[in-house]
């Protein structure tokens, strides 16, 4: 199954006697690596030299010393093909084998599907950098033309963000915080007060060296998945706004039946969902002062389904 | 010209005939299932809430979103408890399989269905560390990233020194064995129309590399011509060295997006932006440090500039040795900060592996010598109670029961 591994492994072992040793396609006079390079022009040359940086880390190894036997056996030495035997005295029949490799070990008709391999790895490679480098890109020409075809390739397994703290980090706190409305087991409705469920993720967080997910993204993550698809009528827009509304009350839901032991006063029918924004004030040393006033958004009332406000959800 | 074509040819020649830094490969190997085993096992209270069934961002919406968006997930094969308990611990199996080394090929696939499939099914439960492991894990399952550091290795090296003794080696019966239930599993869920719901890349993916491994086991194997064996080895080589390419340039693209858009920010040029993050509430584990590290308006511009400029000149440091390994430096240590700071362990983590895929061989060497040491002081202290057996090393090379074997294997070969 990993015979990848054991094979290239193997190879460490005998390296010593393969410098000695010469490619059997020396035979027919061919000059392996530049004629199986040359048929493939710019692409390959391309690879060649985007691996360099590579070159870097792997300077001391061994590889290099391999190249320099493969070179001279590039001069062309004739060398006729040598049973594995010579190399191993004990008189091992097939476990030389491994020795060999690179394209000079291979006759024309195999170097073709090497020189195949090479020149389809290199350009998915390339197109593959190319497309996640310009879904990074701000908006360009190039973008505006072919953004459909740029979205195909990179989404879904490939989507990332890597403005973090940029261009700007956020400056202001936003908790989530959360009230019910409650049926009680004598059959009244009672509102609770506003929780803050974003100052408990806060206090969990605190003195904490492995904080949980569901401490530091859930709530937040959530809240910004809301913003981004509600208009500022606090609707949902589309299929993603309206996902972001079950996932926020069934959030809030759940830690209102765990946290609040909220079931205790009876059944929660709806909840209420508002954003409290403030400002991180300035460092004293940059003379800067903002507004401390926290900022509310207030979304609608929402209906628990019967299956959340049994305790269904988690 | 024919400088060029020399050029030309000893390129192909080193991205042809072996895999380039096997050590750096390894190391990102364990790194990043490092990285993702401590999370599986940090997260195992929180499993349900994060990714099960019945947790805030249900099955339904998770269908619903993945319908929309295609991602790979196989946790959408039966919204199940069972099926989500079975399929968290199996991913926690195959993280510390790739994590050892052990069937890496195989585990690395495994690695790719577990982390695709739990971050895709709960997208919005993820953070920047979670997508350089998302994007990783894919990448890594092209690389030959267990050729040192792990148990394949081990058991080439034990094979081959019980070949160079003469001795028969047992064919391998537990590789076809996986080989064979992981085809069941693939066809099962093929058959079912499952597989290839939603979205073909993934799942022809792993179809691909089944079957490729089965190829390459049957070509070691059988082929009469030791070319078609060779050509195999030809373009795994060459899918590593391209996928470690791919790494490395990924890395660089995570830092130059990271520096340059920061570049445009005001807060970044006023020399406060480091400031805020260490006064969010969801970013402050230890708000005392966070205000004794900011109290000083110098200390805080230095290190919002060089925080910028070490991750705008990064990608073009790598041009210069010397240079690079002095940012690298940095970079980790800046990571190691995060960790603690802004309480991103697992981003951290993850991120200072991605670096690591930069350190110069030498250094990893070193590294390694420190850890097989501190193995053996381990293994050694272990022992200390059974004082008979041999030191460790020298089991290592031939364990009890091969010592025994040898005298018959070897006769058994002469004859």
């Amino acid at each position: 199954m990993d015979a990848y591994d054991e094979d290239s492994h193997n190879r460490r072992g005998p390296d010593g006697s393969k410098g000695a040793r010469l490619p059997e396609s020396g035979t027919d006079g061919h000059e392996p690596p530049g004629a199986g390079g040359e048929g493939n022009g710019p692409s390959v040359t391309g690879a060649a030299a985007d691996e360099s940086p590579a070159d870097d880390t792997e300077r001391d190894e061994s590889s290099a010393v391999r190249t320099d036997a493969h070179e001279s056996s590039a001069v062309g030495t004739p060398a006729n093909e040598q049973p594995p035997v010579d190399t191993d005295p004990v008189g091992g029949a097939e476990p030389a084998a491994p020795s060999r490799t690179g394209v000079a070990a291979l006759s024309p008709r195999y170097q073709v599907g090497a020189a195949v391999a090479l020149a389809a790895v290199a350009v998915a490679a390339c197109v593959h950098l190319g497309m996640v480098f310009l879904s990074l890109a701000p908006a360009n020409t190039v973008t505006k033309q072919h953004g459909k075809a740029i979205e195909e390739w990179v989404y879904p397994e490939f989507e990332q963000n890597w403005k973090l703290f940029a261009p700007n980090p956020l400056q202001q706190n936003i908790a989530v915080q959360v009230r019910a409305e409650v049926r009680t087991k004598d059959g009244d409705l009672r509102t609770t007060g506003w929780r803050d469920l974003s100052a408990r993720d806060g206090a969990a967080i605190d003195g904490n060296l492995l904080p949980s997910h569901t401490q530091q993204n859930e709530l937040r993550r959530a809240w910004d998945f809301l913003a981004a698809t509600h208009g500022t009528d606090n609707r949902p827009v589309g299929l993603r706004g309206a996902l972001s509304e079950t996932y926020m009350r069934r959030i809030v839901t759940m830690r209102l039946y765990r946290e609040d032991a909220i079931g205790r006063q009876g059944l929660v029918q709806r909840v209420q969902v508002r954003s409290r924004t403030t400002n991180v004030q300035p460092p004293v040393w940059s003379r800067e002062r903002f507004s401390s006033k926290p900022v509310y958004r207030v979304l609608p009332w929402w209906t628990v389904t019967a299956d959340e406000a049994a305790g269904g959800v988690a | 010209m024919n400088g060029l074509s020399l050029t030309l040819s000893r390129g192909i020649a080193r991205v042809t005939e072996s895999a380039l830094g096997r050590y750096q490969s390894a190391l990102i190997r364990i790194g990043f299932s490092g990285t993702w085993l401590l999370f599986l096992l940090r997260e195992f209270p929180h499993r349900r809430e994060m990714y099960g069934p019945d947790g805030p961002w249900s099955w339904d919406l998770g269908r619903q979103l993945t319908d929309e968006n295609h991602a790979f997930t196989a946790l959408m094969w039966s919204g199940g408890g069972a099926w989500f308990e079975i399929f968290y611990v199996l991913a926690i199996l195959a993280t510390a399989a790739l994590l050892l080394g052990w069937r890496t090929r195989t585990a690395s696939v495994l690695f790719m269905v577990g982390v695709l499939s739990l971050q895709n099914r709960s997208v919005f439960m993820g953070d920047g560390g979670d997508n350089v492991l998302h994007l990783m894990a894919f990448y890594l399952v092209f690389t030959r990233c267990g050729q040192v550091w792990s148990l394949d290795a081990r058991r080439a090296d034990r094979e081959a020194a019980a070949r160079a003794r003469g001795e028969r080696v047992r064919p391998d019966r537990l590789g076809p064995a996986l080989w064979a239930v992981l085809g069941l599993v693939l066809a099962g869920v093929s058959l079912t129309g499952r597989l290839f719901d939603n979205g073909w890349l993934v799942p022809s993916l792993l179809w691909t590399v089944w079957a490729v491994l089965g190829l390459w086991a049957v070509v070691r194997r059988r082929a009469r011509s030791e070319e078609p064996r060779i050509l195999l080895d030809v373009i795994a080589n060459v899918l590593h060295n391209g996928a470690l390419f791919v790494i490395m340039a990924e890395a660089c693209l995570i830092y130059a997006t990271a520096g340059w858009y920061k570049i445009q920010g005001s807060r970044w040029q006023d020399g406060t932006a480091v400031y805020y993050p260490l006064h969010l509430d969801y970013f402050s584990p230890w708000p005392a440090l966070a205000d004794l590290m900011s109290s000083s308006g110098t200390i805080m511009m230095a290190v919002t500039y060089g925080t910028v400029m070490v991750q705008v000149a990064f990608p073009f440091t790598l041009f210069n040795r010397r240079v690079k390994n002095v940012l690298l430096v940095l970079m980790m240590l800046e990571h190691a900060v995060i960790a603690v700071v802004l309480g991103l362990p697992f981003f951290s983590l993850a991120m200072i592996t991605a670096d690591a895929v930069f350190l110069p061989t030498s250094v990893l060497l070193l590294l390694g010598g420190w850890a097989a040491r501190a193995r053996e002081r381990l293994v050694r202290r272990g022992r200390d109670e059974d004082p008979v057996l041999p030191a460790p090393r020298a089991s290592e090379e031939t364990a009890p029961g091969s010592a025994e074997e040898r005298a018959p294997g070897h006769v058994g070969f002469s004859a």
